[in-house]
């Protein structure tokens, strides 16, 4: 199929409305980055999402858009609460996944001797890689509170401090979670995972504030340069594949499948206004929160491993979550639609929230900034703090890119990778790697990856958030 | 039991991994893509001790059915930590299957892990036959 592509302006490319599209698509995007888009699948998952029922506006795709499964990565969309629907394939397999930005009062020219040992120490301390099981062992009772609680069951345990509540999105738990609509395979995948990293694309990472764009903001996120700062990038682990999962299953089992003239399977969904879809919410909601209390210990194991390695106090330290963004959800939001304040479920694949200043959802500490938006890269440049602004509103029903985006298949990666020592290049770089897994460093080099300078200001130049500063890495670790 | 390594050939998918399998019967293609899963996410090195499960799963068509048995292999490991050694078909419709499938718990020892694999997806996924020549697409989240 071949797809329409109009420009709009240098960063806006509508899809116009075709066949069984309901909407328009649009693409933030540059005429750099739009080439990536047009040897893969991606813009036709622009176009299938434009399908479904109760679509409003436009089926959209952040700067960092790549071929995904059902949604593209990269994909936001609205759907009206009554005609509308929710879809699983929509959200993805890993609720929630996103990342949470800590800052410190060190400096990264005091720590540069030591990143070696700090990244091995950290490597020791948090549990990554394929399977692993974390520090906390939950009870079915206990996974349920955090099913229902999200990060402040975390803080309640010890994990940080109740100021870090106001600094996650929706206060670190969602509304709606109900643990009874839970599969005896989802609780069992629970039970161990909490405060574990994981594998692929998750990451913890060492960084310095290599540049500020934004002096009154930054001063107000407290960033300065060479600021030492440490980005968590997780989800909610196997409790959110096996969440969606069950819920594609029943949907592909309950649905006729040619009613719903599906353009791709992986986009079953079901009616808002349906039980189905009300307990697909109720446990999408579970999933979230688990993320949220996931973060939020992995988050204090960094603290402990940085006071033990550095043997320093925790007031020398002084490290201060940023904020917390997820970046797979589906969402009950006010959006303003033909003039009315209206009640959406937004969806977001791969895409970041980005609230403006004065939006009334926001805590005191950033209603006259701007939500911190967190941009990571790749693990060889750069990642940004941006403040959300009013563009996403008017453009984006809130939302931004999530990261760089991916450019090359994994197996391309790994071909190109071939006889190369990626651990090798990116210290050579200054920058020092561990990963568990096998393959994990190839997949995930830097050249697999679109150029994240590029995606962020498609979305500083968009409006849809304002940079603010940008970290580079100073050592990693993946799962 | 066959021990084969399976024929597949993987198919670029930005994101994630996406494999063509082949098949000289259905139970071929549905033995062969189980094997498949199996390859791309371990290697194992010796199997010391297996037990046998028999496992049941029923579908809307053969692409759902082949996304539930693939899912069922990763289930066993993910929720069970159990590695299948071995998988033999029992019986094989358009709506269900019925396998015997041998299992060990994961040993890293025995077990090295090449990639971790976390889904199935339904995105794409298609099971056809031309020319007696069966062939299903699967595409999983990594």
């Amino acid at each position: 199929m071949e797809i329409e592509l109009k420009e709009i302006d240098k960063n806006r490319w509508l899809i116009p409305k075709k066949g069984n599209m309901r909407v328009p698509g649009i693409v933030f995007s540059n005429h750099q980055l739009i080439k990536d888009l047009l040897h893969d699948q991606s813009l036709l998952q622009v176009v299938n999402v434009a399908t479904l029922p109760g679509i409003v506006k436009q089926s959209l795709a952040m700067p960092d858009i790549h071929w995904g499964y059902g949604f593209p990565i990269g994909g936001v969309a609205a759907f009206q609460m009554k005609e509308g629907i929710v879809s699983p394939g929509g959200v993805g397999y890993d609720i929630n996944c996103g990342c949470r930005l800590m800052t410190t009062s060190l400096k990264a020219s005091e720590i540069r001797p030591y990143v070696k040992d700090l990244i091995s120490a950290f490597f020791r301390n948090i549990p990554a890689g394929v399977g692993s099981e974390g520090a906390v062992h939950l009870s079915k009772q206990d996974e349920a509170k955090v099913a229902l609680e999200g990060a402040s069951w975390a803080v309640k345990k010890g994990f940080g401090q109740p100021e870090d509540l106001e600094r996650t999105e929706d206060y670190g738990a969602l509304d709606g979670a109900d643990p009874s609509v839970l599969s005896d395979r989802a609780i069992k995948r629970g039970l161990d995972q909490l405060g574990t990293l994981g594998s692929g694309n998750h990451f913890l990472e060492l960084q310095v504030v290599d540049h500020v764009y934004d002096n009154w903001t930054a001063d107000r996120f407290n960033l300065f340069e060479g600021q030492t700062t440490i980005l968590i990038h997780s989800g909610s682990r196997g409790f959110g594949h096996q969440i969606c999962d069950d819920f594609l299953k029943e949907m592909t089992a309950e649905s006729s499948l040619t009613d719903l003239q599906l353009p791709d399977r992986q986009l079953v969904y079901a009616s808002l206004t349906s039980d189905r879809g009300r307990r697909y919410l109720s446990a999408m909601a579970c999933a979230a929160n688990y993320a949220w209390a996931n973060r939020q210990i992995l988050m204090h194991l960094a603290h402990e491993t940085l006071i033990t390695a550095l043997s320093i106090s925790p007031n020398e330290l002084n490290m201060k979550l940023l904020y917390d963004v997820c970046h797979n959800i589906a969402k009950k939001e006010l959006h303003n639609l033909d003039g009315q304040d209206t009640l959406l479920c937004v969806h977001r694949k791969g895409a970041t929230r980005s609230l403006p200043p004065g939006h009334p959802v926001l805590p005191q500490i950033y209603k006259d900034t701007g939500q911190p938006v967190l941009i990571p890269g790749d693990m060889g440049t750069y990642s940004y703090v941006l403040a959300g602004a009013q563009g996403a509103m008017e453009l984006s029903f809130g939302s931004s890119c999530h990261g760089a985006g991916r450019s090359l298949s994994r197996s391309k990666a790994v071909k190109m990778a071939k006889g190369r020592s990626i651990h090798r290049e990116l210290e050579d770089k200054g920058i020092i790697v561990q990963a568990r897994g096998k393959l994990t460093l190839k997949e995930e080099m830097p050249e697999a990856y679109k150029d994240v300078s590029q995606v962020v200001e498609v979305v500083h130049e968009s409006g849809l958030a304002k940079k603010v500063a940008r970290l580079r890495p100073l050592g990693v670790i993946k799962g | 039991m066959t021990k084969t390594i399976p024929q597949y050939t993987i198919l670029d998918h930005t994101a994630d991994l996406g494999v063509s399998i082949t098949g000289s019967s259905l139970i071929d293609l549905f033995e062969n893509a189980g094997r498949t899963l199996l390859h791309l996410m371990f290697r194992i090195r010796l199997v010391k001790k297996a037990d046998l499960i028999r496992i049941s799963i029923s579908g809307n068509d053969l692409a759902d059915l082949m996304n539930k048995w693939l899912s069922e292999i990763l289930y066993l490991y993910a929720g069970e930590n159990l590695v299948v050694t071995g998988i033999n078909i029992d019986s094989l419709s358009p709506s269900s299957l019925k396998a015997t499938l041998k299992t060990s718990p994961f040993n890293p020892k025995f077990h090295e892990i090449i990639r971790d694999i976390k889904a199935v997806t339904y995105h794409q996924i298609a099971v056809t036959d031309e020319n007696g020549i069966w062939t299903a697409r699967v595409i999983f989240d990594l």
